[in-house]
This record gives C-alpha cells, sequence and structure tokens, in this order.
C-alpha cells in the first residue's frame, strides 16, 4: 500500500469496498461480500449520520498540545462543543499538564463561496500560532473549500515557512464517502505526510556500547498499540498491563498522543491494533516504509478475542509460552469472579449494535456469559469483519449493516423484544423508548477490554437487569414517530439493492472470463 | 479583516433551523444534506444545549437525503423525492419542514420546487434555504420563522385585541428557552392576554396557524427574530414591538411595562401585576439577608453570553444582586448597527454600574480582554485584586474562570456541564432560580 504520495487518500468504498446498508443473515452477508456485490446498496429512506469529519474530529480532537482549524462554514465541527468540558480531562489523564485542544472555525460565508476561502484558512493558521504556540495545527477540510476548490495543501506549503507548529492537513470532507470509518484513513493519511518521520539521535559525546545495546534491546520489544476514540484511559490501562506482563514497552496512539509521539513508530518492532477495521491504512504505511510489521486481530473483548490478541503478539515476539501462563492465570481468576453473574445472565436475550468489530466481539462474549444473541447491527461493513464472522457459531443469525438508521433498530426492536439493548451513542437514547434497559456498547470513562472489561461488562449487565424503571417508564409514556404500520413491515424494505453496480470483484472476475 | 472564529457557540443557519423545528410540537425536520451534517448538529445539539436529546424526531432519527459525491456531479433532485415520499409514508407528523446544507445548495438544486410539487398535492410540506454558508444558528432561526410566518400562518382579517405572539428566545440555542417562554406568557397572561409562544409548553400548530389573528408581536430581543417580525408585518399586518430579555425585579418590571404601553393596558393593572410578582419574589429572597450579609456574598463579576442573555444577566447581577459585572463580552456575530443596539441596553442600570462591553466571538481572547480592563498586580502590597469574582458564561468560560480563580456558571451555550429541563431564568420566577444557582455555586463546598 501506498497512497502517501497523494494528497488524499482512496474512500473506504474504493479501498476496501465497505458497505452500510445490508439487512439479512451472517452466512448470507459473507457470501454477498465475497461477491462484490454490497457496494451499490442504498436506503430510500435515510436518517442523518456522522460524516468522516465527524469521526476524523474524535481522532484529532484528542492530539495533545494542538488546535484544530475546520476549514468550513460555521456550523462544521459544532458537536466538538459538546465534548470540548470533558475532553480535557481525558487529556489530563495522559498528561497531567495537558493543554485544551482548541478549534477555530474558518466561517466561510456567502463571499467565501463566491470568492474562494483561503484568506480566512491563512489567518486562522497565523492566529492559531501566535495565541496558542502549538506542537500540530491541524487543519480538517469540509466540503464547501473542497468543491470551490480551495488549495489547502497550497496555503499549507506557503505557510509551514512562517510558523513553528508543524501543520497537518486532513482531507475528510464529508461528501466524498458513505463510509464515515473512511475518517480513519484520511487522519493517518495526514499523520503520515506530516507527523511520522525518523526521529534525530544525536550522537555521544562519549561512545557507550551497552547504553546503545540497551536502547537497541528496548527497541525491539516496543509495539505500537493503536488505540481508539471510544476507548477509555482504563481500556488502555487493562491493556497495557497485559503487554508489560510479556514485558514489551508501548508506544499508545494515534488517540492522546502527543504530535511528536509518532516519529517513534517508526523504530517500534511491531505496530499492533486494537480495532482490526480501524489501522490498517496506517500499518501498511508504517511497513512499506520503515519496515515496521503489524498485527491485525480483532479486537480484545471477551476471553477468547484477548486471548486471541495477545498470542499472536506473544507469537511475534516468541513468547508464546509466556503468555500461556498469563492467560492461564488471568482466566482461571476470572472464570471464578463470573460464577454469580452467569446465574443472573443466563438465557437473557439481547440485540447488540455499534461498530462490526466491536459488535462481533460482544456477542461472542455475550453468548459466552450465557446470553442469547438476537441479532446485529453494525454500522459498516468490510472484509475485516470476515475472520469473526465465520467463526460465528449461528450462520443464520439477524446481521445489519447500518449507520445508525434508528428506524430499523425500532423495528427489529419492536420485533425481537429483548431483555437488553447494547448500543452505539445516539441509538441508544432512541432505543430507549422502546423499553429494555441499555448498555452502551463503549464509554470513554469505564472499561471493555481485556479480562477486567469482561468481569466489569458482565457487572454492567447484571446492573442494568436489576433495575430498568427509567427505560420502561419512558417506554410507557413517550413514543417513537413511526407509524404503527412500520412495525408490521419488513425492517429492510428501506434498503435498494437492487440495479446494484458491478462490484470490483466481480468485475475483475468478467474481465478474466 | 478575517472573520474565523475561535471555538464558535452556535451552529451553522442548518443547526439553527433544525434546533427550532426539532421543538416545534409535531415537525418533522428533513435534511437535504451531505451525509454528516445531521449527526454534527445531533451530537452538537444534545450534549451543549443540557441534554436536550433526540427529541421525537432528530438526532440520529432526523430524516436527511445523506447525499454524498454521486449526487453532488447528477443533482440531489431526485433523491430528495424519494426521502420525502418515504418520510411522509414513514413518519407520523403533522408538519414536514425541509431545510437545506451546502452542498445541495452550491450544486443548484431546486429544493422549494421539489417540496412545493408535495404541497401542490395536498401533503403538509415546508421547505426553506439553510445552507450552512448563510449565517449561524440565529440565522437558521429567523430563515424558520419567516418560512412559517409567509406560508404556514393563516392570513386572518380579524384581530383578536387580546392574543399576541412572543419570539426572539431562540429554540435550543437559549438553553432555557422551554421555561423562559413558559415564565414570559404567564406574565402576559397576568395582564389578561393569550400568548402564543410557538415552543413553549402546551403550544400546538394550531396556535401557531391561528397566530395571524393577532395584534401584537413582541420579539424578546434586540437581534433575534427581527427579519422574521418584518415578514409577519408585512403579510398579516400584525406589528412588532421588541423588548430585551428580563431577568430580575429591574428587568421585568421594565418588559411588562414595555409590553403594557404598546397594548395600552391599564396602568393600574400593570402596577398590580408587578406588585404582586415583587412580593412573591422579595419573600423569598428575604431569606438570603442573613447568608448575603453574613458570608458577603457580594461578588464582582465577568459575563459571557450572546446579546440577549449578556444585558439581562448584567442587569439582573448589577440591581438584584448587587454585584459589579466589570466585564461583559458579547459572543455572537453582529453588524454594527446590531452592535450598537446592543450596546445602549448596558447604559440604564438603576445601580449605576456600567460595566465595560466587549463584543468578541471568540473564546480564546477572555484573559486579553479582562487584562485590558483590570490592571495586574505589580508586586504591589497593596493591590486592588478582582477578588473575590465570579464568570458567568458557557461551559467554554470554564477555562478562563479557573484562570481567574471564580466560580463559575454556564447559562449560555454551550451548556455541557449542565442538565437543564424545564429551568427559567426569565422573569422573576426565574430570577430565583438563577438566585439560587449562583449561589449554590458559592455555597457548594460547606
Amino acid at each position: 500500500m501506498d497512497y502517501v504520495r497523494e494528497k488524499a487518500p482512496p474512500v473506504r468504498e474504493d479501498r476496501l469496498q465497505t458497505c452500510n446498508a445490508y439487512g439479512g443473515n451472517c452466512c448470507d452477508l459473507a457470501g454477498k461480500s465475497k461477491q462484490g456485490c454490497l457496494i451499490g446498496a442504498r436506503r430510500t429512506f435515510a436518517q442523518a449520520q456522522g460524516c468522516q469529519l465527524n469521526l476524523s474530529l474524535a481522532i484529532l480532537n484528542t492530539i495533545r498540545d494542538s488546535v484544530i482549524i475546520v476549514h468550513g462554514p460555521i456550523g462544521c465541527g459544532g458537536s466538538s462543543a459538546s465534548s470540548a468540558g470533558i475532553n480535557k480531562n481525558f487529556l489530563k489523564l495522559r498528561d497531567a499538564g495537558a493543554r485544551d485542544v482548541p478549534w477555530i472555525n474558518t466561517n466561510l460565508g456567502n463571499n467565501e463561496v463566491i470568492g474562494g476561502g483561503e484568506a480566512n484558512l491563512r489567518a486562522a493558521i497565523l492566529h492559531a500560532e501566535k495565541e496558542f504556540r502549538p506542537s500540530a495545527i491541524i487543519i480538517v477540510n469540509s466540503c464547501v473549500p473542497a468543491i470551490i476548490g480551495d488549495d489547502i495543501d497550497g496555503v499549507v506549503a506557503e505557510l509551514q515557512k512562517e510558523v513553528n507548529a508543524r501543520l497537518v492537513p486532513v482531507h475528510c470532507e464529508g461528501f466524498k464517502t458513505r463510509i464515515s470509518a473512511s475518517a480513519y484513513d484520511s487522519v493517518y493519511h495526514g499523520i503520515l505526510r506530516n507527523l511520522v518521520y525518523p526521529p534525530e539521535h544525536e550522537a555521544r559525546v562519549m561512545p557507550d556500547e551497552l547504553e546503545d545495546l540497551k536502547e537497541k534491546y528496548r527497541l525491539s520489544r516496543t509495539v505500537n498499540l493503536l488505540n481508539v476514540a471510544s476507548m477509555s484511559r482504563a481500556d488502555e490501562v487493562e491493556l497495557t498491563r497485559l503487554l508489560k506482563a510479556l514485558d514489551l514497552n508501548l508506544n499508545i496512539m494515534p488517540c492522546y498522543a502527543h504530535p511528536d509521539d509518532f516519529q517513534g513508530a517508526t523504530e517500534a518492532a511491531l505496530s499492533v491494533c486494537i480495532c482490526a477495521t480501524h489501522d490498517d491504512y496506517f500499518v501498511e504505511h508504517l511497513k512499506e516504509r520503515y519496515g515496521v510489521p503489524f498485527i491485525i486481530s480483532g479486537i480484545p473483548i471477551g476471553i477468547r478475542y484477548t486471548n486471541q490478541w495477545i498470542m499472536e503478539i506473544a507469537r511475534f515476539f516468541k513468547l508464546e509460552d509466556a503468555a500461556r501462563r498469563l492467560i492461564a492465570a488471568e482466566t482461571g481468576e476470572l472464570e471464578q469472579a463470573l460464577i454469580p453473574y452467569r446465574e443472573v445472565l443466563r438465557g437473557k436475550r439481547v440485540l447488540i449494535g455499534a461498530g462490526e468489530i466491536r459488535v462481533l466481539a460482544m456477542a461472542e462474549l455475550l453468548r459466552y456469559l450465557g446470553l442469547e444473541v438476537l441479532g446485529l447491527r453494525v454500522h459498516h461493513y468490510d472484509k475485516f469483519a470476515d475472520a469473526m464472522l465465520s467463526e460465528m457459531p449461528d450462520e443464520k443469525l439477524m446481521y445489519n449493516v447500518a449507520t445508525g438508521q434508528p428506524f430499523e433498530q425500532a423495528n427489529l426492536l419492536a420485533r425481537l423484544q429483548p431483555d437488553l439493548f447494547v448500543g452505539h451513542t445516539g441509538a441508544n437514547g432512541l432505543a430507549a423508548k422502546q423499553g429494555p434497559p441499555i448498555m452502551p456498547a463503549f464509554q470513554q470513562s469505564g472499561i471493555y477490554m481485556g479480562y477486567n472489561g469482561v468481569f466489569e461488562i458482565a457487572r454492567k449487565l447484571a446492573r442494568k437487569l436489576r433495575n430498568p424503571a427509567f427505560n420502561r417508564n419512558l417506554a410507557a409514556n413517550t413514543r417513537l414517530p413511526y407509524v404503527q404500520e412500520w412495525y408490521d413491515q419488513d425492517p429492510f424494505s428501506y434498503i435498494d439493492t437492487g440495479d446494484m453496480p458491478v462490484g470490483p470483484v466481480e468485475a475483475e472476475q468478467r474481465n478474466a472470463g | 479583516m478575517s472573520n474565523f472564529v475561535d471555538r464558535p457557540r452556535y451552529l451553522c443557519a442548518l443547526g439553527g433551523a433544525v434546533g427550532t423545528l426539532k421543538v416545534l410540537p409535531r415537525t418533522i425536520p428533513i435534511i437535504h444534506a451531505a451525509a454528516g451534517c445531521g449527526g454534527n448538529i445531533a451530537n452538537a445539539l444534545n450534549g451543549s444545549a443540557g441534554y436536550l436529546g433526540s427529541g421525537y424526531c432528530a438526532g440520529q432519527a432526523l430524516p436527511s437525503t445523506n447525499i454524498y459525491e454521486k449526487d453532488i456531479v447528477f443533482g440531489g433532485e431526485e433523491r430528495l423525492e424519494e426521502q420525502i415520499s418515504n418520510t411522509l409514508r414513514l413518519i407520523d407528523g403533522d408538519l414536514f419542514f425541509v431545510v437545506t446544507g451546502c452542498m445541495v445548495e452550491m450544486i443548484g438544486d431546486d429544493t422549494l420546487s421539489v417540496s412545493r410539487r408535495f404541497r401542490n398535492q395536498g401533503y403538509p410540506v415546508l421547505a426553506a434555504e439553510t445552507a450552512g454558508f448563510k449565517g449561524n444558528s440565529y440565522r437558521g432561526y429567523d430563515i424558520v420563522l419567516e418560512t412559517l410566518f409567509r406560508e404556514y400562518v393563516d392570513v386572518s382579517s380579524v384581530k383578536d385585541p387580546k392574543t399576541v405572539n412572543l419570539w426572539g428566545v431562540v429554540p435550543v440555542q437559549d438553553v432555557f428557552w422551554m421555561g423562559n417562554l413558559n415564565v414570559l406568557k404567564s406574565l402576559l397572561g397576568q395582564l389578561g392576554y393569550r400568548v402564543n409562544t410557538f415552543f413553549g409548553e402546551g403550544e400546538t400548530l394550531d396556535n401557531l396557524k391561528g397566530a395571524g389573528s393577532a395584534s401584537l408581536n413582541i420579539v424578546v430581543s434586540d437581534t433575534f427574530g427581527i427579519q422574521a417580525a418584518k415578514v409577519f408585518e408585512e403579510v398579516h399586518g400584525v406589528p412588532y414591538i421588541t423588548v430585551p430579555l428580563p431577568i430580575g425585579s429591574a428587568g421585568t418590571e421594565r418588559f411588562l411595562r414595555t409590553v403594557a404601553a404598546a397594548l395600552q393596558v391599564d396602568e393600574a393593572i400593570v402596577g398590580q401585576v408587578i406588585a404582586g410578582e415583587k412580593a412573591r419574589y422579595y419573600a423569598y429572597l428575604e431569606r438570603l439577608s442573613d447568608v448575603y450579609n453574613d458570608l458577603d456574598l457580594q461578588r464582582y463579576c465577568v459575563i459571557v453570553g450572546d446579546s440577549n442573555y449578556a444585558q439581562a444577566l448584567t442587569g439582573f447581577v448589577a440591581d438584584d444582586l448587587g454585584w459589579l459585572p466589570e466585564l461583559v463580552v458579547i459572543t455572537d456575530i453582529l453588524t454594527d448597527e446590531e452592535q450598537k443596539l446592543v450596546a445602549g441596553r448596558f447604559g440604564g442600570f438603576a445601580s449605576g454600574i456600567a460595566p465595560r462591553v466587549v463584543f468578541d466571538t471568540d473564546a480564546g481572547n477572555m484573559s486579553r480582554h479582562f487584562n485590558d480592563l483590570w490592571p495586574r498586580n505589580r508586586s504591589q502590597r497593596y493591590y486592588d485584586a478582582f477578588s473575590p469574582a465570579f464568570v458567568i458564561g458557557s461551559a467554554f468560560d470554564r477555562d478562563f474562570a479557573e484562570k481567574l480563580g471564580a466560580p463559575h456558571l454556564s447559562v449560555s451555550y454551550p451548556v455541557s456541564n449542565r442538565v437543564v429541563l424545564d429551568r427559567a431564568y426569565a422573569g422573576y420566577a426565574g430570577a430565583l432560580r438563577l438566585t439560587e444557582d449562583i449561589l449554590s455555586v458559592l455555597v457548594g463546598n460547606r
């Protein structure tokens, strides 16, 4: 993979044939995807979803000692206002001295739509430099400047000579893709082009071979641990604990990293993804350019996938025996602790929704805890789910690919009447009006990952079941906006799979034939 | 001079339009926009407005065409038509209102015509162009009201002398809009008037539809909803007055007297209402006589807010609490003319307090304005410090308050550190809530 020379990365529809409109079952989905025919599916009724700019900000707002410039009309990036207060606290969990990450909107109005917005961008960059003296100024590009043809990279190249901060353009125009996960690639693209380069090492005045060897040894056991914005500091602490037990050192990035931290990524022995669909763009490029190999393996949620994740890392470092001992010790203690929760959770029926990798791992864990999984809703589908899907014991399990689209969720909840719902931020409040107790699929506080995550998830589910009064009352006293007839219709009746363009795989087969 | 904004305290026109429509009863907003506009607005409005939630049919449930690259190339009108017709099929609402984002306006989609075709077939579908580059949330509020007044409110030649309409308190952008509208409605109710507020408790679309028979429009703002008032006057022949948002005894008395004069209410009746409200107000404030004076709860104060709140809060802390609001920063984007109008509201306080009033949209500039105003301690032994102090602003101003070593209360958008339901700050009743909230911060660690 080598897209770094390009100004912007390809969108995920093109690069990975990612799709976000499907309703059926796991088995059928895997078959269809292999024929490459999901990509053209779309909805004839749709509800609001995030774009790649929104999701880019979720990551970029965490980069320490930075200023974000949202190049767009005044509303773009507005959701940052809702998390600005808490974001600073999360930054301080990583670095007690961390400053807030401010953002500046370039406020493109009628005049700029006609005359171009580069002057606003230039002024905003200079203001950010003068006012905040950050290590990096990250420019996220929105739809409007892309259409009017602002030359973001030109402005950056010109101003980089005048400012000390590293300028990082991120091309994440919302209209370019339906797959908000394209944001991961857009963000990494900006980071790869501007923040990832080998660090300069000063030569020692007095040669010290022992120290040199120690440093070399340290780097040979250093891992780039690629985190996700939806995880908590507690999750990081748990994964750090497990990898430290194998005597590994960690560079945790991209979220909550300092701009300088990315240089270290080029010297690590290995990159490890926490979520399989999150980082392939970054780790492939690191491998291509700096020879850093990588592991993409599910997500360390639940015992099975945590074990697998640890074992794959251990295998790379030839530490399998140590890892087996670690896993045995961890799971032995955990199993004991889970006994009372298994009693409470046995046979409870659950519907799960969120990002695909999280959902698949959560399903595996909840089954393991004795719940009955009724169906899965995932934000998008791509090849990174295939391995986990193939391990799904029930091939006919209901599978709905939808970025949000709570009308489909409402129909499914009414149909399935689960005892519990596990859902993505934004979908939970709507599900609550149908009454089930709800566990958020992730939180930036709390713990979901590793062995401690398993215990905390079990504990949280049991707590939710103990008193579901709040949501039950909501269901009795509020309603969703859908007409009654909707609940009798096929939940996927607004997915248009007809006259789909030929997918790339199929096209290849045709060409070959 | 460039016009970037450091941490805007509002969304774009589309965001303001959605915020307005999502709280209009039985109304279903449909956005014709790129995927992402809806998601951004949902997250912003929920988390920045006291945890407002998705509402009946917004948040992630907001119907949206989610247009993307292919539609940008080929045009999005077909997609819009499909989305409107399926929304009518799937969603239970009484009014469907299409609002647009930047992309579809830039490619020249004729949203209004597409929507009109539905309307001509008898469906309750309205539309307005609210591209983000047209302005901020306040502009979106105005555009929605203008459209409703032009196209939804019935024209009525008969006016009801006892009915008035009231707006200018911008829903969601004023995080306490619901409570504030309730309070103002109840005050004018005491003067003997039925009040349509469109967005307050108990309002229906029928109130809005019949609003053309009102005899006066009361715009509780110098800056928001003014264009809409002009449209209303032009279409329905109802005149309007503007009055500043009132908080506390002095402000609310001025509000009641201004409205009463315009409606030619008997002075004795106004006097009675004011006397009754003040009696209740001071019966409660009397309780604070001890704590205010034993603990010396007078404070220097910095106020940060939009043009509605800044003058209302300043008047309240100056004339009711007897505080010293030395610096006021007004954060919305205003024309020179509007600035002059708004600045004029800071002259007539009974306490004689005249704060420095600054217009600045940028969150990062608070310290600079403060340092311009208040001399620093240059190692003097005897220094006239800005202490004890208090900051009333938004969640953004907590950092500034911390630097000042002052406690802080979020009142203006964004309010992400408080949960707000029916709380009001307007009027006498609202001033009691605000007093509770401010002084509770001061006694909070006892």
